[in-house]
């Protein structure tokens, strides 16, 4: 046991020699590849939808003809070509998991490193299969000869070619090393615990990359003058006219200086009023009915848990025509009533800061009512000895207990200014209302996905993301300063 | 005279000292008492009035004259949503995706948390701040969205389940809770040879329990509630819409289309009236929510506040 392990930790640090790490990068990139639109190595023809990557075309046949579906049904092309095509796409996809493999056991022990081997062979070869059936492809492509579904030689084809080679040769160039591996095989394969463990977190990273740094990729669209369906390429290049346009537009300026104001003002009413869930906890641990404090918890926390949809619901069902309200002046207190109190546009921020209000302050109390019950009741006991009453209790010892996790979430509300979330904005917003409830993330919305402005509106994004973590770190430079602890 | 009053009058505790009330202390109660009483009230209030209205008598409640109590009061508008266009379809989707993707997402941050507390993976701190920083920065709205479209997941149901397998907060609340149980079930389960997946599924699966309940019922209603993926994701697929997505589009259909309803275009028939079928759904995507909540309370509970030691 002792004995295999060693021996697995030495192949581990062997195996870091350059031709294995170039192997490893190079199936890493191909890996990567996969996911990348514009490096499909099938796209043999214009016509193919810019967003299919090699991965979904692998998977789904309707997203790789959902451009060509009319060429195929007039018959300018043949439907075998773009069959044969997903075949080639998942042959590809296969030889790239096999190199996969081999890659993975590749940090092994020696038996595990001489089984493994194999697999980077194998897997390189069936790739060139794949991208031969390819090539047939195109060259059908080039056969049909139509003006409709004009022939197109990949980039991804000689990208993937190219790697595939890479991978074959360096493979075959590791052989020298491992063969004479073959005196010393251990009874079973096994690997260092730490390449292991990673290999074991390497889906987790897959999706993490995947959902979390792929889409950093978007922000190429920024710099080109693109809309949707359209293409990327040096033509539309166009640096950073977008940045300049934002500020340069009068109206896009304008509009920005309207959403920033939105933003900044009602991220400022609810800092303002942050304390607010301190004292809500501070009074209702004032009462000393056990049952009481509960239902009271139970009822002011469920609205939290609702989403904005069903906020916007219990608005409409409150105060629209046929609603509570006019439903119970004219049925209660017999004033014939009809009036729609949501078409009223004015005091937008202080409704929306209510009925955030409404929804959030139950919950956020939870939090003070916890760290209260965690008091020490001997500072309590002291200050009643030294006479203080209620309120001085709740003013010298309460709120002092309180202050560094209120200081804590003011910071985080403070880095979050510019996200107030599109939820809320989104359902009460309406055409008379929308230019004083139009924050950041609404109008991002509005722009990119409304009007498909897709460089200006990632533009926005950008600079949203940007000044966010700065913020973020700004503010956890002030926590480490003040309380020596960091709030991320 | 004084001293007999003095002993007349109730004890209470406050700050966890037992005293005697004074007139202040009265006053104090009543008022503190009454405002939490009225909170409490706004609070729960429009859904007592949202479900007297869907449990009325229709014409009643047409006419805008259920105000406090229900009248003649009957069930069927419940299974009459079951008639209205695409809503079924919807629930159908919501309570799929809640399932599935709150059970993929507790299994992943079960593993990922269980995998990210063993020291000897190979460069260990360097993945685990790659993938906990992506709490803090994102790409924006529209680079994750065109990212979606170039994954093949907008217009596709695994477009809800897969992205939200991996959730870095829940992952460190899990790695949390686990680096806090002491280790010596995990030593003695691996010198007895236990493999790494071994030790998951026999000590650590177990052991987390009360954390993977709480990052469940956080997925859980997050799940339910969503209504962003949906419009922004599925824009082009209306039979993959959420309940939410759902009834955004029925809340804003009426107040936008008032006259087409009027007019007969209406998809509902018989007593059924517009108003009664936007708050019988409303209902529907509430009532789960605040019959499960009264039980799962002390989850949520732990959840926030274990949130809160991490800061």
């Amino acid at each position: 046991m002792t004995r295999t392990i060693t021996n697995a930790r030495e192949s581990g640090e062997r195996s870091g020699s350059k031709l294995m790490v170039l192997n490893r990068v190079v199936i890493i990139l191909a890996c990567a590849a996969t996911f990348f639109p514009g490096l499909y190595p099938g796209r043999v023809t214009t016509e193919i939808s810019r967003n299919t990557s090699l991965l979904t075309a692998s998977i789904s046949y309707d997203s790789l003809v959902s451009n060509i579906s009319r060429a195929l049904k007039k018959g300018w092309v043949s439907a075998s070509t773009f069959q044969l095509l997903m075949v080639a796409s998942i042959i590809v996809l296969v030889g790239i998991i096999l190199c996969a493999i081999g890659g993975c056991m590749s940090v092994g022990n020696h038996r595990m490193r001489y089984v493994g081997i194999r697999f980077p062979i194998i897997g390189s070869v069936v790739m060139a299969v794949g991208l031969v059936c390819i090539y047939v492809c195109h060259g059908q492509i080039v056969a049909a000869d139509t003006e409709k579904v004009p022939a197109n030689f990949p980039v991804g084809f000689i990208v993937f070619a190219v790697m595939a080679v890479l991978i074959l040769l360096t493979s075959l160039a590791e052989l020298r090393i491992v063969l004479p591996l073959k005196s010393d095989l251990e009874p079973k394969m096994q690997m260092g615990e730490k390449y292991h463990l990673f290999l074991l977190f390497l889906p987790i990273l897959a999706l993490v990359f995947a959902f979390s740094y792929l889409p950093l990729w978007g922000w190429r669209y920024a710099f080109f003058d693109y809309s949707a369906g359209g293409t990327l390429s040096m033509d539309n290049f166009v640096g950073f006219k977008w940045f300049t346009y934002l500020f340069q537009n009068s109206a896009t300026r304008s509009d920005l200086f309207r959403v920033i104001k939105n933003t900044l003002a009602l991220s400022g009413i609810g800092i303002v009023t942050s304390w607010l869930p301190m004292i809500f906890a501070i009074f209702l641990t004032q009462i000393n009915s056990k049952g009481f404090r509960r239902v009271v918890q139970t009822c002011t926390t469920i609205p939290n848990f609702l989403g904005w949809v069903i906020v916007y619901a219990v608005a409409l069902a409150i105060f629209s025509t046929d609603g509570f309200i006019n439903s119970f002046l004219s049925n209660v207190l017999g004033i014939a009533s009809s009036t729609n109190y949501l078409m009223n546009s004015s005091h937008m921020w202080l409704k929306m800061w209510l009925w955030g209000t409404w929804k959030g302050l139950g919950w956020s109390a939870i939090i003070y009512i916890s760290s209260i019950t965690g008091i020490d009741p001997t500072l309590y006991e002291a200050a009643t000895m030294d006479g203080a009453g209620r309120f001085a209790k709740i003013w010298y010892v309460t709120i002092p207990q309180l202050a560094p996790t209120f200081f804590v979430l003011l910071l985080m509300s403070i880095a979050n200014v510019l996200s107030n979330g599109l939820d809320q904005y989104l359902v009460f917003s309406n055409a008379a209302n929308m230019s004083a409830v139009e924050v950041l993330d609404l109008y991002v919305y509005n722009l990119g996905i409304g009007n498909g402005q897709i460089p200006l509106s990632t533009v926005v994004g950008m600079f949203k993301s940007v000044i966010s973590v700065t913020l973020l770190f700004a503010a956890n430079g002030v926590s480490k300063r003040l309380r020596g602890e960091s709030i991320i | 005279m004084a001293v007999a009053n003095k002993k007349c009058r109730p004890k209470m505790t406050a700050f966890g000292i037992q005293y005697r009330m004074t007139a202040g202390d009265y006053v104090f109660n009543v008022l503190n008492v009454t405002f939490f009483v009225l909170f409490t009230f706004i609070c729960i209030f429009p859904f007592y009035y949202l479900f007297i209205n869907t449990i009325s008598d229709n014409d009643l409640v047409g006419m805008n004259m259920i105000t406090l109590i229900p009248k003649g009061i009957h069930f069927s508008n419940y299974i009459a949503l079951r008639d209205v266009q695409d809503f079924g379809q919807s629930v159908i989707i919501t309570v799929s995706r809640t399932i599935l993707g709150t059970a993929l997402m507790v299994l992943a941050s079960a593993y990922a948390g269980y995998l990210t507390t063993r020291q000897l993976m190979w460069k260990r701190s360097f993945w685990y701040r790659a993938m906990v920083i992506t709490m803090y920065f994102n790409a924006g709205m529209i680079p994750t969205y065109l990212n979606m479209m170039s994954l093949g997941l907008t217009d596709n149901y695994l477009g809800y389940i897969i992205p939200g397998i991996v959730a870095p907060y829940n992952i460190i609340l899990v790695k949390t809770y686990i680096e806090s149980i002491p280790g010596e079930l995990e030593e003695s389960a691996e010198i007895d040879g236990a493999t790494v997946m071994q030790t998951f599924t026999k000590i650590a699966l177990p052991l987390s329990k009360p954390i993977l309940a709480t990052i469940a019922v956080f997925g859980a209603v997050g799940n339910w509630n969503s209504l962003q993926d949906s419009l922004i994701y599925m824009a082009n697929s209306p039979s993959l819409y959420t309940m939410q997505h759902r009834l955004y589009i029925y809340l804003n259909s009426s107040s936008n289309l008032a006259q087409a309803m009027q007019s007969g275009t209406a998809v509902t028939s018989g007593m059924l009236n517009n108003k009664v079928i936007k708050y019988t759904i409303s209902m529907v995507t509430v009532i789960p929510i605040a019959l499960v909540y009264p039980f799962m309370q002390r989850y949520f509970e732990e959840g926030i506040m274990m949130g809160a030691v991490k800061g």
